[in-house]
């Protein structure tokens, strides 16, 4: 294709081509620093193009596609192209990954430790991890938990973090104004903007860390938290996965010995209450540890 | 597989053998995982849904879903673009879209309900049956 | 009308997770998971003896262990039916 960019993110590596320069040179900028993939080999491949060829020069729209593409994806607009870019790739990961447990989640690190945010969608899971990875926690990714099968282990995966409507000017307040993508409104999703993870989370992609403790957040409610038992924890991590089904065996065996982690469901008012619950419950949880 | 509960004496000669509830007749004991691919897909992208897919283009939509030849009495006409993913949502509610006609609407709602695997849209229409 | 008959699916092609008093099991062959709890596994275990049908389990099951309810039989054939809809007993 005309333009591409290829990098790597955590294990994984893309390679990014696109029929227009835009959306290549601002997923490059918004992914500054970011190592290239092993070897120069992708993984996956994402290709931006025209719905028609007319369409590359007139009303420019553009179709995802891939090595693994979603037929009734609607086209998107080349403004928002560097949302397309990235949908692209999640694309890639939720359809085509097959070594990796995939998990919807947010996930953040403390002393080889991984704290693991999921749940449905506009429950705050983004927004959350970006702040934690201001406060000392470091960000190993915003949409996607990778568990290796074999061993449990979680890795990084730490995309730019993608923060929609109030949570922009939340991270807008504590952030490097460098570190952010153009601001895209319109989009299906409302006003959206891409925050590149800090330096910490991009050196340290390569460390995996143990699961320690699973939380399912949900906004909108009075401060409470609850212990969630390991079927029900099983049964939600299903639906959070992408490719469970998948993975066979080999994903049955991941996720039961991940329910082993401690879980707990919480709810929150707002983020300052998030922040306290997060560190009240890791310090619980390694209190359990440190007796058992 | 072992039994729920553990007799209460466990000092003692075990007389006393564990307990096993049989469960109401009409209880489900059994649940089956359902994969989750359309819901994590469908919260990645906007989808939409051609109304007839490309397999049946030019045909018209009976009021119980189903393709049928251009000017069947009573059939709608495909749509000239396709429906957004919240379009879909509020014809399979019932409700009537503006500049369309009741019975198109149902006729289009029924089109998406028959939708199935393999379909253009279909990855659409079960993204939508997600709970979020 | 003789009541069916059932037989489980071989231990092998089960994988087996304990969840809190729960059961999760992976059957290999459909690669189907499915969440089971008590008395599902129990009936299969049971089952593992030989075909049979409720009555007959219902023997089994109060020879391994205390069996509290009334509705006795009809509790189990609604349990069989269940696993067989899930494909994890099918019919002798």
């Amino acid at each position: 294709m005309r333009h591409q960019v290829s990098l790597r993110i955590g294990p994984v590596g893309f390679r990014v081509g696109s029929a227009w320069r835009a959306p290549v040179a601002a997923l490059a900028a918004l992914y500054a620093g970011y190592p290239a993939p092993e070897d120069g080999i992708a993984d996956f491949t994402v290709r931006l193009e025209p719905t028609r060829p007319w369409r590359r020069w007139t009303r420019p729209s553009i179709a995802i596609r891939g090595d693994f593409e979603l037929p009734d994806a609607a086209p998107m607009a080349l403004a928002h192209g560097l949302l397309a870019a990235e949908m692209g790739m999640n694309l890639q990961m939720a359809l085509g990954q097959r070594f990796w447990l995939l998990l919807h989640a947010a996930t953040v690190e403390k002393d080889g430790r991984a704290l693991i945010l999921t749940g449905e969608s506009g429950a705050g899971k983004s927004t959350l991890a970006a702040l934690l990875g201001e406060r000392g926690w470091r960000l190993m990714g915003d949409e996607f938990a990778l568990l290796d099968p074999a061993s449990g282990r979680l890795h990084a995966f730490p995309r730019a973090i993608s923060l929609k409507n109030g949570a922009i000017d939340v991270m807008a307040a504590e952030v490097d104004a460098a570190r952010f993508g153009p601001l895209l409104e319109g989009t299906p999703k409302g006003a959206i903007r891409h925050l590149r993870p800090n330096a910490e989370a991009i050196r340290r992609m390569d460390e995996p860390a143990r699961p320690a403790l699973l939380l399912f957040p949900r906004f909108g409610q009075a401060a409470a938290a609850r212990a969630v038992g390991q079927a029900e924890t099983f049964m939600r991590l299903t639906q959070a996965s992408t490719n469970y089904v998948a993975l066979g065996r080999a994903g049955f065996d991941a996720l039961t010995r991940l329910v082993a982690t401690p879980a707990a469901a919480i709810d929150y008012p707002d983020t300052a209450t998030a922040l306290d619950l997060v560190e009240a419950l890791w310090t619980g949880a390694s209190e359990w540890r440190a007796a058992a | 597989m072992s039994a729920p509960e553990e007799p209460e004496a466990k000092g003692f000669v075990a007389s006393r053998r564990t307990v096993l509830a049989l469960g109401a007749v009409a209880a489900s004991t059994v649940v089956t995982v359902r994969p989750a691919l359309a819901q994590t897909a469908g919260s990645i992208m906007a989808c939409e849904i051609p109304v007839p897919g490309p397999h049946a283009a030019g045909s018209y939509i009976a009021s119980d879903g189903t393709t049928v030849p251009p000017g069947t009495p009573g059939a709608a006409p495909p749509l000239s673009r396709p429906l957004t993913g919240e379009e879909a949502k509020v014809l399979l509610r019932g409700s009537t879209p503006p500049g369309v006609s009741p019975q198109a609407a149902q006729a289009y709602a029924n089109y998406i309900r028959r939708l199935q695997a393999g379909m253009s849209g279909f990855t659409c229409y079960a993204s939508l049956q997600m709970p979020r | 009308m003789a009541a069916p008959r059932y037989i489980a699916e071989p231990a092998e092609t089960l994988a087996v997770a304990r969840l809190d008093g729960l059961c999760a099991l992976f059957h290999e062959p459909s690669g189907a998971t499915h969440i089971v709890a008590p008395p599902a596994p129990e009936i299969l275990d049971a089952l593992r003896e030989g075909a049979a049908d409720a009555a007959t389990l219902l023997e089994r099951l109060a020879a391994r262990f205390e069996v509290e309810d009334e509705a006795g039989a009809d509790a189990i054939a609604a349990r069989l039916a269940e696993l067989e809809a899930a494909g994890l007993v099918r019919r002798a």
